[in-house]
Formats: C-alpha cells, sequence, structure tokens
C-alpha cells in the first residue's frame, strides 16, 4: 500500500501503478478529495470510533479504516494483511489531520494543478465558460433568439455580484432600465432569458420581487416590459411551489445516504418504505413533474414564462436546465449539457460552496446533485435520446468535491473572477472589442470542470459518450406549432400564475399596485391534490382527446414521474455497499468503464469484416464510438 | 358532456369474428365503451357481445390503428375482447356507487365494470342501452364467468372437436411434451443422469396414481412396486441432474396419520426408500421440506391480491391518489418480498447441489405447488439451456403440466372455488422475469415472451393450463374420453406461438442480445434432437473480467465479506452455520464476472428485486412515456442487427454470386415513429395524459366574464 498526502487529497494505491500518478490526480477509484470524507472509521477486533476532530485521539491501532465518502463511496483499508500494523495508526491519524486543516481553511485555493500549468499555455476551454460578451453572443445566436440582446450592465459587478457578468435582455430595453428595473428585484436579480424556444416563446427567470421597495410608474412599466419579453402572453411560474424547500432536500439526502450506507440497519424487506421514507425520490418527481408542465407551457403557444424564485440562485435553474433538456435536442448532447450546466448553475450563480456544505456553513442543499439525479431520470426513461451517458453524470457526480477548478468551488461568478485573477486589471472602463482578459497569471481560470482530461484518461472520457443515442432523432424538424406573435409594447393581453399545476389568471404582473406578497409567500412542497383527468397538454394544443399517430411535437420529452417510473439511482448511491458493488451493476468507473466497453466489443462484433466499398455503401453504425473524443 | 363518435357507429359496423365452435349468446347495442382514464368523458359506442369463449365489444375506435403498429395483435384475442377466463372482477355502478356483482341481480347497474386477470379493465356505459338488453347482457356476462362450471363445458371442447385438423398440428417448437418414455429418457440423456436413475412406466393408464403423469424417473435401483405402494407418496421422483452428478428429486409427503402402526408402516418404508437412495452411488440427501419453513399458498394468494390492486385502476383520480404512497403500498402487499424468498430458496438448494454436491430432496404434500415452483426456478438457474425457448417451454412441459401443477383450480378456470385460486404459476413467471431482467443476454426469449405466456394462461384453446394433470387431460381428451364415432380432437399447445402471433410479432419473443452457447465438441451430442436456431454467428460474450480490477478485489474481499455477514443475516435468521455457506457462495457467485452459459443466480438485495413493469402497468396510459422505456433502446439494437445482417446477406452474395434473397421485411421496431414505453401493448392508447393539471381558470381563454370570476379566485387565494 502506497500512501500519499497531496494537498487536496489523498491516496491509496498499489505501488505497480504509482507511475500513472502523475496524469491524472485523482482518477483512480481509490482517490478521495479530503473534503469528499464525510466520516472516518477506525476499526479494531475490539472497538470500532469515529474520528471527527484533529483533537480526537485514537487509543489502538486499528486494524481498519472506513472511509465513508460523501459522494456515496466506501472506501475500507484493512492493515492487518501485510504487516502494516505500524503504519496504521500514523497513516489513520494523518488522515485525521489533513482533513481537519483543509476544513480550517475554507477558502479553496483549487489545486488548479501543477499539470494545468505544465501544459498551460493557450489552453482552450472545451466549452464556452460565458465570461466574456462574445460567448453571450454567439450562444444568442444560436438560439435564435432575435428580439435579445447582451447587456453589460453588470460588467463590474455592480447590479448583483451573484448574477453573471453579462446575461441577455430585450432588445429595447435600455441598460439604465435595466439597472433600475433590477433593483426592485430580490437581489438585483432581475428578469433575464434563460433559452428561447425556436418557435419563439420565451423562458426566462428572475428573482422574488423586492417587495420593500417602492417603484414608481415608470419603473413598473420596465420591469413589465421585461417580463413580458414582447409577448402578449406570460405565464408567471411561481418556481417554489411544490418543490420541496432547501432544508428538506438537504434532509432527504442525508436521509438517502443513511440508508444506502453499507451498514444501515433496514432490513431488505423494509427496504422499499425506508426508502420511500427519505422522500428524496418525491422530490425528484416533483421537479420532473413541475418541469414537464413547464415544458408544455413553452412548448404549446408563443408567450414568455417566467420562472420566479426568491433568490433565483437553486431551484429556477434545476427547472430552467431540465426544461431546456426536455424540448431541445440540442442541449441532450455532450456539450449542449455542459454549456447549459456552465450557463444555468455555474454563470447564473449558484452558491455551489454553500450548498453543497464545504464551507460548513449552513443552507446547505445539495440541489445540484437533485438535478443530477433528475437528469439520471431522464436518461433511463428515454435511453437513446441523449448523447452522454450515465458515466458522465457520475463523473460531474463526483467533480463537485474535487478541489482542483473553480467551477464549483466559488458560490458565484464574481467570487470566481476574483479568485482566478481576473480583474487584476480591471481598472479601465469596458470598451467594446475588448476581448480576453490579460494573460499572465489567469492561465489557471481558464480551466474548469469541463476540462476532463486533468482528471480523467481518454479511454475514460470516451465512456462519457451513450452508444444508445441516435443522433438521427434529434435531426427531425421539431419546431412547435407556429403561432402569431405579436411584438407589442402594450400591456400584455393575458397574464397568468402557474401554480399547483394550474393556471390562475392574474390581473397585473407586479404585485406592487394592488395585491403586494402574494408571490413572496413561500410555498411549501406538498403533494399535488389529484384532481382533474384532464391534461396541460390537451388543453395547451387543443387537441382532440384522441392523438393522432404523432402526438407530441417531436423533440420534446414528456418524463415519466409515476412512482413505478421513478427509480433510485444505484450505481450512484449504492456504490459503497460491497453486495451491489459485485456483479451486474458495476459501481466504480473502471466498473462502468468495463461494461461499457464490453458493450462496445459485442458491437464490434457485430460488424462484420467487409470490404471497404461495402463500408462506404453503409452508414457506419455506430458514428458516435468511431468518432474520437 | 360526452362526445362519441355516433356517426361511425351507425356507417360502421363491426362484425364479430366468432372462432370455430364458438357461439353467440347475447349481446346488447349502443353500449358506451368508456376509455378508462377519462371515467365517461369520452367513449365509443358499439356492441357488446357475450360469447362461449369472450366478451367482446364491437364498435369501431376511431383512432385506430396503423397498420405498422398492430402487428403484435394477437389473432385469437383482440383488443376489445376478454376471453371469460380472463374475468377477474365484475363490478356494477349503481348511482355512482360501486358495487360486486355476483349471482341473480334485482337492479341492474348503469355501468359495468370489468376488471381482467390481465389487469386491464374495461368499462361499458349501459345508460343509453334498452333495459331488456342490459338485464340480457349483465346476467350473461355474470352468469357465463362467475357461475361454477362443469369441466366439460369449458370452450377447449367445443372449439377441438370444431376445427377440422386438416392442418398438420405444427411442431411444437421442438419442445418436449414429457407425455412419452422416450421424452423422459432423452432428458436423462442429456442431463447425464442414466447412469443413476431410470424412467418407468409402472404408472402407464394410471393404474398408480391419478396425480402422476404416466412415465417419470426414479433412482434407478427402487424397485417398482414401492411406487406403487402409496400411490406414489413417498417416493422420490427425478426432477433434474446436475453436471457433477447431484440430483434434484422430489416426493409428496405420506399422509398424516394419527395410528401409531400405520406411521411404524409409514417409518419403515421411508427407511427402505432411504437406504436405497443414500447408499452409493448416490450422493447425501438433504432434505427441503416445503410445507414448513417456507410460503403458505394463502399467503402468495393475498399478497398477490393486495398487489394486483395497485394497477387495477378504475380512473386517474384513484391512480393519483395511491402515486404518492407508491413505496410502501408495494412495500406492504408483500409480493417482492415473497419473490425475494422463492429466488433465495431456489439459491439455497443451488448451494447444496453446487457447492456442497448433495442430492436435494424437495418434499411437499402433493409435490405440485411449490416443488413446481423451486425446481423449475433452480433448474432455470442452474442449467443453460432452460434459458432457451424450447427448454423453457420443455422445463414448464416438464415440472408444471406433467409434474401436475394444478392449473384449473389454481387459476380457477372452472369457478368451483376461490379459495383454491393461488398464482402459483405466475409467481413463477415474476421469479424468472426478475433473471431476464438482471442478465438480459442469458435468456433467448424476452420479458414480452413471458409477458405473454402469462396472458395464455387464461386461453382456453390450449390444452396446457386447463387442466389439473396429465391424467385428467387424458380422461377428457384421450381416446377413452372419446365416443367412437367423433372426429379426432384437434389439440392445441400454447407453444404453438403462430397460433396468437403473425412470425413478424414473434420476432419480439425473440432476445437479439441472446448469443447461443458454441457447440465444443458436435459428436458427442448426436443424441440430440433439439436443434437451436442460430440467429447470427456472433461469438461468445466476453466475460467481464478485467485486469483492472484485480487490486483491491482480493484484499477487501474478506472485508467485504465481514460487512455482507451484517446485512444478509439481517434478513434471514436461520442457523448460522446455514446461513454462512449460503452467504459464502451467494457472495462469491457476484463476486465473480457471470457466465451466462453457466450457473446464473439473481440479486435479491432490497433494492435489486423490481416490479414486471410490462406485465403490470401496460394498460396505465399515465404509465406511458412516450419515445422512451426499454424499447427505446432495444430497437436500436435491432436495428444495428439488422444492419449487420444486411451486410452479411451482401458479402454472402458477394462469395457465392447467388442472387440476392429478397429483404426481410423490416422488424417492428423500425417504424419511424416514437414508441411508447408501453410497446407492444397499448399501443392504442396513444393519447398522452401528462401532465394531468386541474383545468380551472384556463378552459375560457380571454373570455372576460370568466376572467373577471377568476379575479376574485385570485384573491381569495392571496388571502389563504
Amino acid at each position: 500500500m502506497w500512501w500519499g498526502g497531496r494537498g487536496q487529497s489523498f491516496n491509496i494505491a498499489p505501488q505497480k501503478e504509482e507511475p500513472e500518478m502523475g496524469e491524472t490526480p485523482l482518477s483512480s477509484d481509490y482517490d478521495f478529495a479530503l473534503v469528499n470524507i464525510g466520516q472516518l472509521e477506525a476499526v479494531s477486533s475490539l472497538s470500532r470510533v469515529q474520528l471527527h476532530r484533529p483533537g480526537s485521539l485514537l487509543k489502538f491501532i486499528p486494524e481498519e479504516i472506513l472511509i465513508h465518502g460523501r459522494d456515496f463511496r466506501l472506501l475500507r483499508v484493512g492493515f492487518e494483511a501485510g504487516g502494516l500494523e505500524p503504519q496504521a495508526f500514523q497513516v489513520t491519524m494523518a488522515i485525521v489531520q489533513a482533513r481537519a486543516q483543509s476544513s480550517q481553511n475554507q477558502q479553496y485555493s483549487g489545486i488548479t494543478l501543477s499539470k494545468a500549468g505544465q501544459s498551460s499555455g493557450s489552453r482552450k476551454s472545451p466549452i464556452p465558460l460565458l465570461e466574456t460578451p462574445e460567448d453571450w453572443e454567439t450562444e444568442r445566436k444560436k438560439q435564435g433568439a432575435n428580439g435579445w440582446r447582451v447587456s453589460l450592465v453588470n460588467e463590474r459587478f455592480d447590479v448583483a455580484t451573484s448574477l453573471p457578468r453579462y446575461f441577455w435582455v430585450p432588445n429595447r430595453t435600455l441598460d439604465s432600465e435595466v439597472r433600475r428595473a433590477f433593483g426592485h428585484f430580490h437581489q438585483g436579480r432581475g428578469p433575464r432569458l434563460s433559452w428561447h424556444h425556436p418557435g419563439g416563446s420565451d423562458l426566462l427567470r428572475c428573482g422574488g420581487f423586492y417587495t420593500a421597495s417602492d417603484p414608481n410608474k415608470e419603473d413598473i412599466r420596465s420591469v413589465e416590459s421585461m417580463l413580458q419579453a414582447g409577448h402578449s402572453d406570460v405565464v408567471l411560474v411561481d418556481t417554489m411551489d411544490e418543490l420541496p424547500s432547501l432544508a428538506d432536500v438537504q434532509l432527504a439526502h442525508l436521509r438517502l445516504r443513511a440508508l444506502c450506507l453499507p451498514d444501515s440497519s433496514v432490513s431488505e424487506d423494509k427496504w422499499l418504505s425506508a426508502l420511500e421514507g427519505t422522500r428524496w425520490l418525491d422530490y425528484v418527481r416533483s421537479c420532473l413533474r413541475k418541469a414537464s408542465d413547464i415544458s408544455v407551457l413553452v412548448t404549446s403557444r408563443v408567450r414568455s414564462v417566467v420562472l420566479q424564485e426568491r433568490g433565483d440562485r437553486d431551484f429556477n435553474g434545476l427547472l430552467s436546465s431540465l426544461v431546456q433538456l426536455l424540448s431541445a435536442p440540442e442541449a441532450r448532447t455532450l456539450l449542449g449539457f455542459q454549456s447549459l450546466v456552465q450557463r444555468e448553475w455555474v454563470v447564473a450563480g449558484h452558491p455551489f460552496l454553500t450548498r453543497l456544505g464545504v464551507t460548513g456553513v449552513s443552507e446547505k442543499a445539495p440541489v445540484f446533485l437533485l438535478f443530477l439525479d433528475c437528469v439520471w431520470q431522464l436518461l433511463q426513461q428515454f435511453p437513446a435520446e441523449f448523447e452522454f451517458s450515465e458515466f458522465f453524470l457520475l463523473a460531474l457526480h463526483d467533480s463537485v468535491r474535487v478541489p482542483d477548478t473553480l467551477t464549483f468551488l466559488r458560490d458565484n461568478p464574481w467570487e470566481r473572477g476574483k479568485q482566478s485573477g481576473q480583474f487584476n486589471s480591471y481598472t479601465q472602463v469596458y470598451t467594446p472589442g475588448y476581448s480576453h482578459p490579460p494573460a499572465g497569471n489567469s492561465v489557471n481560470a481558464q480551466l474548469s470542470v469541463w476540462d476532463w482530461d486533468l482528471r480523467y484518461s481518454n479511454e475514460q472520457i470516451l465512456q462519457f459518450h451513450n452508444p444508445g443515442y441516435d443522433p438521427e432523432r434529434c435531426q427531425d424538424s421539431w419546431l412547435p406549432r407556429q403561432q402569431p406573435s405579436f411584438m407589442v409594447r402594450g400591456p400584455p393581453s393575458s397574464v397568468w400564475l402557474f401554480s399547483r399545476g394550474a393556471l390562475t389568471a392574474l390581473n397585473q404582473l407586479c404585485p406592487w399596485r394592488d395585491s403586494p406578497c402574494l408571490l413572496t409567500v413561500s410555498s411549501r412542497w406538498l403533494p399535488r391534490p389529484a384532481i382533474s383527468s384532464e391534461s396541460l397538454a390537451d388543453q395547451e394544443w387543443g387537441l382532440p382527446s384522441h392523438w393522432g399517430a404523432c402526438p407530441l411535437p417531436a423533440g420534446l420529452l414528456l418524463p415519466g414521474y409515476l412512482g413505478p417510473q421513478i427509480r433510485l439511482w444505484k450505481r450512484c448511491y449504492l456504490r459503497g455497499r460491497p453486495e451491489v458493488q459485485r456483479g451486474l451493476s458495476a459501481p466504480t468507473i473502471t466498473g462502468l468503464q468495463d461494461e461499457l466497453s464490453r458493450l462496445q466489443e459485442l458491437i464490434e462484433k457485430w460488424t462484420p469484416r467487409t470490404s471497404p466499398e461495402d463500408r462506404s455503401q453503409k452508414r457506419d453504425p455506430n458514428p458516435i464510438l468511431s468518432q474520437s473524443c | 358532456e360526452i362526445h362519441t363518435n355516433e356517426k361511425e357507429a351507425t356507417e360502421k359496423e363491426v362484425t364479430l369474428h366468432l372462432l370455430p365452435g364458438e357461439q353467440l349468446l347475447c349481446e346488447a347495442s349502443t353500449v358506451l365503451k368508456c376509455v378508462q382514464e377519462d371515467s365517461c368523458q369520452r367513449g365509443i359506442y358499439g356492441k357488446l357481445v357475450c360469447t362461449d369463449f369472450k366478451i367482446a365489444f364491437l364498435g369501431d375506435d376511431e383512432s385506430a390503428l396503423e397498420s405498422d403498429e398492430t402487428q403484435f395483435k394477437n389473432k385469437i384475442i383482440g383488443e376489445n375482447d376478454i376471453a371469460l377466463h380472463c374475468v377477474d372482477q365484475i363490478y356494477g355502478v349503481f348511482d355512482e356507487k360501486k358495487k360486486t356483482l355476483f349471482g341473480q341481480l334485482k337492479k341492474y347497474p348503469e355501468k359495468l365494470i370489468i376488471h381482467c386477470k390481465d389487469l386491464r379493465v374495461f368499462h361499458f356505459c349501459l345508460r343509453y342501452t334498452k333495459e331488456e338488453e342490459v338485464k340480457r347482457i349483465v346476467s350473461g356476462i355474470i352468469h357465463h364467468t362467475l357461475a361454477p362450471k362443469l369441466l366439460k363445458r369449458l370452450f377447449l371442447f367445443s372449439y377441438a372437436s370444431a376445427v377440422h385438423s386438416n392442418t398438420p398440428t405444427n411442431p411444437k417448437n421442438h419442445t418436449v411434451m414429457f407425455d412419452t418414455l422416450e421424452d423422459w429418457c432423452w432428458e436423462l440423456e442429456r442431463t447425464k443422469g442414466s447412469m443413476k436413475y431410470k424412467a418407468v412406466s409402472v404408472n402407464e393408464g394410471y393404474k398408480v396414481c391419478e396425480r402422476l403423469p404416466a412415465y417419470f424417473v426414479v433412482p434407478a435401483p427402487l424397485p417398482e412396486e414401492t411406487v406403487s405402494r402409496f400411490q406414489g407418496h413417498g417416493v422420490p421422483i427425478w426432477c433434474w441432474s446436475y453436471h457433477n452428478g447431484c440430483a434434484l428429486l422430489k416426493m409428496s409427503a405420506l399422509p398424516r396419520e394419527q395410528d401409531d402402526g400405520i406411521l411404524q408402516t409409514h417409518k419403515n418404508f421411508l427407511d427402505g426408500i432411504y437406504r436405497v437412495i443414500h447408499r452409493p452411488p448416490y450422493e447425501i440427501v438433504k432434505t427441503e421440506d416445503l410445507s414448513s419453513n417456507f410460503l403458505s399458498l394463502p399467503d402468495i394468494q393475498t399478497a398477490y391480491s393486495k398487489f394486483k390492486q395497485l394497477f387495477l385502476i378504475d380512473n386517474s383520480t384513484e391512480f393519483w391518489d395511491t402515486d404518492i404512497k407508491w413505496f410502501s403500498l408495494l412495500e406492504s402487499s408483500s409480493w417482492l418480498d415473497i419473490i425475494r424468498r422463492c429466488l433465495k430458496k431456489a439459491i439455497e438448494v443451488i448451494e447444496c447441489l453446487d457447492a456442497q454436491n448433495t442430492n436435494v430432496l424437495l418434499v411437499e404434500e402433493n409435490a405440485s405447488d411449490l416443488c413446481c415452483l423451486v425446481s423449475s426456478l433452480v433448474q432455470v438457474m442452474m442449467d443453460p439451456h432452460c434459458r432457451t425457448r424450447a427448454g423453457f417451454q420443455s422445463l414448464v412441459q416438464k415440472e408444471w403440466v406433467a409434474g401436475g401443477h394444478c392449473f384449473l383450480d389454481r387459476c380457477n378456470h372452472l369457478r368451483q372455488s376461490d379459495k383454491e385460486e393461488v398464482p402459483v404459476f405466475l409467481l413463477f413467471l415474476d421469479c424468472v422475469w426478475q433473471l431476464v431482467h438482471q442478465h438480459p443476454p442469458a435468456f433467448e426469449f424476452t420479458e414480452t415472451y413471458l409477458t405473454v405466456l402469462s396472458d395464455s394462461l387464461y386461453i382456453p384453446i390450449f390444452t396446457t393450463f386447463f387442466f389439473n394433470s396429465p391424467h385428467q387431460k387424458e380422461m377428457n381428451l384421450g381416446r377413452e374420453g372419446q365416443d367412437a364415432h367423433s372426429t379426432p380432437l384437434h389439440l392445441l399447445t400454447v407453444w404453438d406461438w403462430s397460433v396468437q402471433f403473425e412470425s413478424r410479432a414473434q420476432t419480439l419473443l425473440q432476445n437479439p442480445l441472446y448469443v447461443e452457447k458454441p457447440k465444443l465438441d458436435k459428436g458427442q451430442r448426436k443424441g440430440t434432437h433439439l436443434k437451436h436456431q442460430r440467429q447470427l454467428s456472433l461469438p461468445l460474450t466476453q466475460s467481464k473480467s478485467s485486469p483492472k480490477r484485480g487490486f483491491f478485489r482480493e484484499e477487501t474481499d474478506h472485508l467485504i465479506k465481514n460487512l455482507l455477514g451484517k446485512r444478509i443475516s439481517k434478513l434471514i435468521n436461520y442457523s448460522d452455520e446455514l446461513q454462512d455457506s449460503f452467504r459464502e457462495f451467494y457472495d462469491s457467485w457476484h463476486s465473480k464476472p457471470a457466465d451466462y452459459h453457466g450457473l446464473l443466480l439473481p440479486h435479491i438485495e432490497g433494492p435489486e428485486v423490481r416490479v414486471w413493469a410490462q406485465r403490470y402497468l401496460r394498460w396505465i396510459p399515465e404509465a406511458q412515456i412516450l419515445g422512451g422505456g426499454a424499447v427505446a433502446m432495444t430497437s436500436r439494437l435491432v436495428g444495428m442487427m439488422e444492419e449487420v445482417r444486411s451486410l452479411q446477406e451482401k458479402i454472402n452474395e458477394r462469395h457465392h454470386h447467388q442472387r440476392a434473397l429478397p429483404a426481410e421485411a423490416p422488424s417492428l421496431l423500425r417504424s419511424s415513429a416514437r414508441l411508447s414505453s408501453l410497446f407492444p401493448f397499448a399501443l392504442l392508447q396513444r393519447r398522452p395524459s401528462k401532465p394531468v393539471l386541474p383545468t380551472s381558470g384556463w378552459k375560457a381563454l380571454g373570455d372576460e366574464e370568466d376572467l373577471a370570476r377568476r379575479e376574485d379566485e385570485f384573491v381569495d387565494l392571496g388571502e389563504v
């Protein structure tokens, strides 16, 4: 056994594999980031203790230590076998200490990787990081959002530090209007475009109305016109309605982790009710249900749909990303999904550090992990619609606790930029055409979690592709039924509040005139009462109750969210359980890799040796696998 | 109000399709078939008909039938047909109240709800039907489905005598029927059990016992007269031999007696038996008494009746109500737990056969319920032959049909005793499904195959599942049972799938991922009259071992075992010794890569035993995932395999300068439309009914008055 502390992580590996270590710092299954250690136990034949603080002294020489990862992994290290008893004590205490130090040191510098330094130079980010206006402009054009422009009003983070530096606002809204309007939203997070549906609808997100403010008429008008975004039909979605609170999510996640521990005390025949008791799957399904509803709203008519959450930094991101996954085939590609996460989570200011509890502050809630679970459910339900694989989701799941890039290590883009030295020379005023932050020590800033090759080998990255993905599927034309869109600047002709799964007419968009605080009432998650049987989809499309052969607009996925359809992400959550680690469900990265390569082998074997002419005539049966990363 | 397709009802009269020998008993017109999730919001007018074979609704569903998608049609039972034996419960709705219907009715309901054993639910609204017709049809249906019946009145007989068997009975897909001595000898050869066991014909003509088949296999030294001593009770009967020579045996227990004298004779008799089978060359025998320490039939019955209620859904509201508590409801039915216990029992038996090298003797009162279940599960897991279609069908023939499982009573086909109705065979299929689901490449058949097999249990044109024993079948259908002058009966077995499905539909029963074991030595198997069809010349799947995994596994193995021990001992509290060996066995098998052509064990932990979604959820439109589900992946696989096949054909063509064979019709799965997860079953219910949302406030868009009213609602909401 080999023990090496490398600052932020430690590693246990067989000696023979050592040469590879320099390549990918946390690539092995037996590598744990220190922050990832949820619990450390020392076990001897006589006793079993948990080691919490550096002060807690070990009073015996452990025979083995158990390391419970926050990412559901479990590592057991036995010492008695190789005559290693003498070191056992030392090693254990070293881990305890290293862990304590790392949690004291709250501001992670990130290891930001010596390797990155070596290979530095002009390393181009694999996906647009959306840190420049150009990225935003490119993305806007890609979406075909013609009524929108990139606003530079927050370039110096003086509107809000949690907001991205750049975002999209309606063409006709002036920056001064934006600045004023944003002031009337909670923490300055005013309405911004999340996604433009090719059929014309717009999906917006914003924070709660700041009810204490007293906007004048003009401000109200600009707020309204920004929400309306040129549509005559506006739907305000109360994001938190029917969704769990942050505390709920955290509690459910803790329960889930406890349940999935290998020595959890739940007997097999009570497993299902214990699983139900965690409520985690309930929360997953309520997210899916809501996302499915919203994608119907966005797809069925040309309108503006505004997601409104008080803080605009948690469930807005979750819903908006899910809606895009459901309605845009583009977002289901590997590249598209990564840009989606970058845009709706990282740049949009999801407080990763706080939510994942790395810093130990309260308000922990793994909203992002909840999101990944939702995506996994979609992957299960639509195995041929996604370009990325479960393996990719697992890699992403595990990356949130690996302190090597800044992507998930900051609470907002401002901090992220500050850390990476992006603003060192930011005394000058923005000049159009200004392209890149100065070079110098900002090399690392360009590194993100999306630089997968920092931590994963090429073979592993190859496994990110879903061999079942059928790229032809998304080639279909999938525009929704085009309805005449009135680009009006007058008051919207219909305004709705979407809540409790139903649309209620509102007589005004903003709360400040008559009935304040409607939207500031935070609703708790509640099971939706079973009510009518007529579906929103039916009404929205005004379809006869029997649909023809092609009932849904191609490209739109409506996920199942019934009890029997929601499953437990076993490969992720049950990784710590030895009986599951074996056999069919390959639990670890290598296991997954094995399984996938076996599949690939099968496919290869099915493809008989053909003469070149044949080859050229036929479409390669599996273009995904043959194309390199 | 009710939207119907009146026009079509008048214009398009759908004709009733009758099978040979089928008779129309009663009918009613202008019946409204309600589409279930809307409960009377949508309906189709048509005629409700009851024959001596089925209840049929004749109305043309206008949303029907694109030619491409109806290919998986059952030729015998149509979409709107319910075989009389498939009816589970009939309810009537009186003034919005739902009541079970049976016997003579005083009042006739305005709506008929029929729950089927294949979990379909039909709603027939009789409000617009003439009163007389209502009376006739309701009492007709109730009488013909629920009243006790005589065996001779089964539709089977009318059908068999009406069909003119000018077509020779089809080859039975190489299924061994186990109704001749040769079949048993062949099976002995196949499993290399003929050294120690012999097929006997002592029961020919059922002289000894009516429960046992005419031919069966016993230990070779056992004198034939011992078999007849207690009418077959107390005799070890051979089921199957493992390649290490150990055998699985079964025995029906001797009747319980009070009299000491008789008990003593019993004891002496058994001692004699054991002396025979305990002596070399026989291995040590372990006895597994399935009557005690294991499931009881009432347990199974209760669990299944709770479980099926989760899927028999009258309307969406009910569905959404239960959905919230899905997992705990599922758990409280304990159906999955029963499956787990069956799988576990089978693994225990396997451990004895495989690891401890002992014979196992299963004992049960009549050796015809749990014995069938456990012994066939053991064979599915141990014998790769039983994972082929022909092998599986032969297994069902051997253990269940010839083994004397009382299908007639257990399915309650004659409605004579509800108490006897226990879904043992369905439980077996569900256990097999778990294996198919966990190890798909190991099986030649698909879950769809298991589903249609479970449906075939209720179709009374096949003899397979309509008798309690081979004796009963012989008595009623054999030469003796017939009048001298009558034409020979045309008997069908369920294994002739072409009766139910077109060959294109049958491809869905075949697992495209299955690879047959390469035959190593051709000379060795010359006695074989089983020829598996080999689909493609695929090489054997590589096992998933990898050098990368090597490290740590050994090192952690003993740790893992410790840990595993704790868990498993929590779930079973048997003697520690037994548990240890079981655990070690289970454990070590799962730590090795699975060999799909060898011993195959299921995972039995809590998260691994699952609901057979295809069978149980297929009629629930709410559970449909458009464009998703496992079928999406299967269709992709099938597509790729087809491509490979066409390439191979091209190559062959080039090699042999032959003319191209006509291209095979594209498979069912290759239609361009997105398939739903309910494929291939509920194709016609294409209504996506998600998301189900309340409609208030949405209907009259732009209606001013309405809007004003809504504003009030809105204020209310604010105050709350």
